[in-house]
């Protein structure tokens, strides 16, 4: 019985606020649909989730393990290529499909980690982004797997049928539950990362690999482990984001940006944290929708119909959003290297400090005299 | 035997070209330990700035070179002066996010200024060539390439034989010896990355006659500038210069025996296994 109970005890680093806390924000955020369905403001929240579970899923191996993988493309673009092959091709249903692509996704982090890991810092970068791009240019090439360019166009997906319920998949509102559940999943993974017995071994590794080594931690089985967690849940996201956009070609699945705006994700929130992705996925998205479609501005009720910003936006910054995605990023390295977060947490200390100052001045001079 | 013969002459004309771009590369890299994401987008810059001049004022691209490379020196300083500086001593991994970002910016800067069009510089010469001994000679990449030889020759004689190019060299030895022996430290670093910032633009003038010209066309060759310099030694010039040939012949050779698809994926295949096998490249030393 007490071992039972032991065995039940809270893990490390659980606090029930906090846990209170994120249970209320991911009850609230599940009510959304309840009160709008604009099809633009949906389609924000569905990209704000893939954007986190893809950051979250990257923050495993780049932020926790400290391995810069400029290289996610490959296990994105995996998933994407696995369930929507096996739908068009198959008539496999993507609930089975996204399991597979997984599956897929950790077979090959074990070929790519089995070779890039013996890297170092630059030059572990380096064969990341090649390995990315040797799949997107095979992809491109074996016409007869993939289509090459051509790309795979997405006919419908089959209602998934329970004995309770049936959801069809039409419309934005089962893509916003599927896309949140995923997040609130990797988010959970990232948060038992950050506290498990393996979680720190990917820190200790992160903050001295040879130190890490010589008290017996096997640095290259540990960061193996970090990309196949890693893998998996980019290529679930992958699978989503292909069968939400409904169409996918080599450089969409396999390209470098996708690497790369995982990277910003952490990096603008900030990385090796568990919110951090969250807070980078949701300005990155804000931003990037806000200058591609800012139609959605004006369905929030933000700005008028006729609003001149719109118009402006719409003429001459449509295309503009990687530049301030380049600008966030240089601004955010040189003043703020530890991301929004960092920016929020040392504001806060400072608050605290000054709030815990201040009544000590007057006391002073009474104890004085 | 005329194809095989062929393609190494036009791998080893493009590798020239390579060679330049990495050599840019591995300046920087040596001087300052700073991996330049960025450097394609130097590349592509130049290629702007050639595209300008010959449509504005319709000035020849190998003689405009006599004004792109000191812009893109100017660039290059002000970039270090400006970004670069900062993170000196930062985690390698917020320098290379760092210039990554300058690359977004430049890319998507010029796409917003000449919109996404892919341009063309046609001379009279651009689709001309020469016969020799049965093969042919294009004009355009046999230009650049005399071009590249010329430069590569003159920057080697200034590295070894000039006070300055020496101090660059031992900057890239040994920062702190360096400084100790009373070398300006900062100003190498300026200096290196204005030169390795004037050799990616040169590179991209060189390109200009013979490529299509864009805003995205730089990271394909920040990636090749990469496999140039690792497999030549990061740090080396006389690596980066050999280096680029062999991507150059390792390309076209592929692209006739393997497929033209694949030369890319070919040349990233090789860069893994001398990432794998003899991670300080051909000439390089041990890396630490």
């Amino acid at each position: 019985m007490s071992s039972l109970l032991r065995s039940l005890r809270t893990p490390r680093g659980f606090s029930a606020p906090a846990f209170l806390a994120y249970l209320a924000v991911i009850g609230l955020v599940a009510l959304v649909p309840q009160f709008s369905r604009k099809p633009l403001i949906l389609h924000m929240w569905i990209m704000v989730f893939l954007a986190i579970a893809q950051g979250s899923a990257w923050n495993i191996v780049g932020g926790y393990a400290g391995q810069y993988s400029v290289g996610h493309a490959a296990y994105f673009g995996i998933g994407a290529y696995t369930t929507m092959l096996l739908l068009e091709l198959h008539q496999i249903a993507p609930w089975y499909g996204i399991g597979l692509s997984m599956l897929n996704a950790v077979l090959l982090s074990v070929v790519i980690g089995s070779i890039t890991f013996r890297l170092r810092g630059p030059y572990f970068v380096l064969a990341s982004i090649s390995m990315a791009e040797i799949i997107r240019l095979a992809a491109l090439h074996f016409k007869d797997l993939t289509r090459g360019a051509e790309g795979i166009l997405l006919n419908g997906i089959p209602p998934l049928e329970t004995p309770w319920f049936t959801v069809k998949f039409l419309g934005k509102v089962p893509f916003f539950y599927t896309s949140l559940g995923l997040a609130v999943i990797v988010i959970s993974v990232t948060w038992f990362v950050q506290h498990s017995k393996l979680g720190y071994t990917f820190q200790a590794i992160r903050e001295d690999q040879d130190a890490a080594h010589s008290l017996g931690i096997n640095p290259t089985l540990h960061k193996n482990l970090a990309l196949m967690l890693s893998a998996a849940f980019t290529a679930a996201a992958g699978s989503l984001f292909a069968l939400y956009v409904r169409f996918i070609d080599p450089n969409i699945a396999f390209g470098i940006d996708v690497s790369v705006q995982m990277v910003l994700i952490c990096i603008i929130g900030g990385i090796g944290t568990i919110l951090g992705p969250v807070v980078g996925s949701v300005v990155l998205v804000l931003l990037s929708e806000s200058l591609r479609n800012p139609k959605w501005l004006v369905q929030a009720g933000l700005l008028a119909d006729s609003s001149p910003t719109v118009a402006f936006i719409e003429a001459r910054l449509s295309n503009a959003h990687v530049l301030f995605y380049g600008v966030l990023v240089v601004v955010v390295v040189l003043f703020a290297p530890e991301g929004f977060l960092g920016l929020l947490r040392t504001a806060v200390a400072r608050v605290k400090k000054r709030l815990a100052a201040k009544p000590t001045p007057p006391s002073q001079p009474a104890a004085a005299a | 035997m005329a194809i095989f013969l062929q393609s190494l002459l036009s791998g080893i004309l493009v590798g020239g070209v390579y060679a330049l771009i990495g050599i840019g590369l591995t300046i920087i890299f040596g001087v300052m330990r700073v991996i330049n994401f960025a450097h394609g987008d130097l590349l592509m810059l130049g290629m702007y700035v050639t595209w300008g001049l010959f449509a504005l004022f319709n000035i020849d691209p190998y003689l405009s070179l006599l004004i792109t490379a000191p812009v893109l020196f100017l660039w290059g300083v002000l970039l270090q002066k400006v970004f670069i500086n900062r993170v000196l001593n930062a985690l390698p991994q917020n320098q290379i996010l760092l210039t990554i970002g300058m690359g977004l910016v430049m890319s998507n800067a010029i796409m917003l200024a000449f919109t996404s069009d892919y341009r063309i510089l046609t001379t009279s010469y651009t689709s001309s060539a020469f016969q020799v001994f049965g093969l042919s000679v294009s004009q355009p990449l046999l230009y650049s390439f005399l071009i590249t030889v010329a430069i590569t020759g003159a920057l080697f004689w200034f590295l070894q034989n000039t006070d300055t190019g020496q101090a660059i060299r031992a900057t890239a030895q040994d920062r702190d010896a360096a400084q100790l022996m009373g070398i300006n430290v900062k100003r190498m670093s300026v200096l290196a990355f204005g030169l390795g910032t004037a050799m990616a633009g040169i590179a991209g003038a060189l390109l200009a006659p013979t490529y299509y010209i864009f805003p995205q066309v730089g990271g394909p060759f920040t990636l090749k500038a990469f496999v140039v310099v690792v497999l030549g030694g990061m740090g080396s010039i006389v690596g980066a210069t050999l280096g680029g040939i062999l991507i150059g012949v390792t390309e076209s050779l592929s692209a006739v025996y393997v497929a033209s698809g694949l030369k890319e994926l070919v040349v990233y295949v090789l860069f893994l296994l001398i990432l794998l096998f003899r991670p300080a490249g051909l000439l390089g030393k041990s890396r630490t």
